[in-house]
């Protein structure tokens, strides 16, 4: 087992094992495994997880943020002599002598392994920093221009506006397919599909026959329905 | 081999390779073109945990979704996804609890846990669900993007910024952020999407997509038969080196009714108008 060892102006303060399997958590809250009372300090800082042979740092949102050999880092791969500095503390990452240092190359650069970034998650929701999760584009509306009034909040992965009246939203119209066009949800955002009828949509005036990426503010026509996309923000305090 | 589905053709073939430097297959993968339902898990853990966890997952998926009386058991569905999403959902919950439970209960497998990636056809959609770092490509009129979305810290740490990042983004890619089995529950990604004729989906692990491109992905999947292609990329990540273990799906979404339907029904409705003598069908929902 690596250890950790706590210097304050070149004063040691401390030990530290890192066990495997055990996330090390650093902070000034006396609920850390490390505690660092000092204002510099976050309550929770930052946390050292194991993955695989590895050890990782991440920072928790700090305020003060981590550095590692003098550079400010969200995450870090900790080798052998690193110098973590969080506030004014130091925390230096050495392997025993006698201990064998995970491999550099070869096989286990390609090893999957799994980190729990669930506590990070929860804490970056609670002090309403934006998440790390890249899964969902923002929620989105549909403001309609013409045809009719109102919004029409897009609240399905698979949108679909036609005719048919289990449409998510009905127009009629003789033209009109049953499922004119469908608005999905992806990772990297909102995409126009056109399905089938006569009528066909336009997008920023342009008829579209297949699938487009929508944009913010791009404006959608299918018949006499006039609508608007936009993101919904969520209200900042 | 293709298979006339209720309204559409799929063709489909998958192909799981151990590599070249590996001693154990630790992928799993399930077609079933019946059930429209196509799976590939990348399992992970020491010895043979790995390849327990991933099998653990498929074959599980499997079950539930092969089981007509399977019904969701999700107290709260989620009312932005449509019935079968939900109902798929539920089936990846149960799978990685099964994992869970079995890496709690053995203690050579503690700790093991897969990803998991599932595409599962509908009539007119495609729903995609992922958890870890198997990709999800469609291809769609000759464009190839990734439906799924990578739990890797690479990708975490590249939404919200590069700031903060003094190693190669790249030496975090292989660390899951998210994976099934090693919590009670897991969170999925899962998206829905309008289906087309010609789509072609290509589910892969990172034995893959580590030593292919999307483009090369997109020019075997448009240019091969499936089985073809499933055995050229996996020959060709094996040419690259092939460290981890290799496994691909390859499915090509042929003729969908749908459109034809409306088509027939625009005419139906000429003809009911112009000779109102003919019953006039109505619609029922």
């Amino acid at each position: 087992m690596p250890i950790l060892t706590l210097k304050f102006q070149d004063k040691s303060l401390g030990e530290y094992d890192l066990e495997p399997r055990k996330p090390l958590s650093i902070g000034r809250m006396d609920d850390n495994d490390i505690v660092i009372d000092n204002l510099a300090v976050s309550g929770h800082h930052a946390k050292i997880d194991m993955a695989g042979t590895d050890y990782i740092l991440m920072d928790l949102q700090s305020k003060n943020k981590c550095f590692v050999n003098e550079e400010m880092v969200t995450s870090h791969k900790l080798r052998h002599g690193d110098v973590i500095t969080i506030g004014k503390h130091q925390l230096t990452f050495a392997y025993k002598d006698d201990e064998e240092k995970p491999k550099k190359s070869g096989e286990d650069l390609y090893q999957t392994m799994v980190i729990d970034t669930s506590q990070h998650r929860e804490m970056m929701k609670k002090s309403k920093q934006p998440t790390a999760d890249a899964d969902q584009p923002p929620a989105a509306t549909l403001s309609l221009l013409s045809g009719g009034q109102g919004e029409i909040a897009i609240s399905k992965k698979l949108f679909k506006i036609g005719k048919n009246p289990k449409s998510d939203y009905q127009i009629d119209g003789f033209w009109m397919g049953q499922t004119a066009i469908t608005i999905s949800q992806r990772p990297d955002g909102y995409y126009l599909s056109y399905v089938e009828g006569m009528s066909k949509p336009k997008v920023n005036g342009e008829i579209i026959k297949t699938t487009v990426r929508l944009k913010e503010f791009d404006t959608i026509e299918l018949s006499r329905v006039k609508m608007q996309l936009v993101f919904k923000t969520p209200k900042k305090k | 081999m293709p298979l006339p589905l209720s309204k559409t053709f799929v063709e489909s073939a998958g192909l799981t390779n151990i590599g070249r430097r590996r001693k154990i297959n630790q992928d799993a993968l399930l077609l079933d073109d019946q059930l429209g339902l196509y799976v590939v898990a990348d399992g992970m853990g020491g010895h043979k945990a790995g390849e327990i966890a991933s099998r653990i997952v498929v074959e599980s998926l499997g079950d539930s979704m092969g089981n007509p009386a399977y019904d969701s058991d999700m107290m709260h569905p989620d009312d932005s996804f449509s019935p079968e999403a939900n109902r798929l959902l539920s089936a990846i919950q149960n799978a990685n609890r099964n994992v869970f439970r079995s890496s709690r209960e053995n203690n050579e497998y503690k700790g093991m846990g897969s990803t998991v990636s599932v595409v599962y056809l509908q009539d007119n959609s495609i729903i995609g669900a992922n958890v870890g770092d198997s990709p999800i490509y469609l291809i769609h009129r000759k464009q190839i993007e990734e439906i799924s979305v990578p739990h890797t810290l690479a990708a975490e740490q590249a939404a919200t910024g590069t700031n903060g990042i003094t190693q190669p983004l790249h030496s975090l890619s292989h660390i899951l952020t998210r994976a099934m089995g090693t919590h009670d529950s897991v969170d999925v990604h899962l998206c829905e999407i309008q289906r087309f004729k010609g789509d072609i989906l290509v589910i892969g692990s990172d034995g893959l997509s580590n030593k292919v491109s999307r483009e090369e992905i997109s020019k075997a999947a448009q240019t091969l038969p499936p089985a073809e292609a499933c055995k050229h990329l996996v020959s060709m990540a094996n040419q690259r080196g092939g460290e981890d273990n290799i496994t691909v799906i390859v499915i090509k979404i042929g003729h969908v009714a749908s459109r034809l339907n409306s088509v027939v029904k625009l005419l139906m409705r000429f003809v009911g108008k112009v000779f109102p003598v003919f019953p006039k069908k109505r619609r029922t929902v």
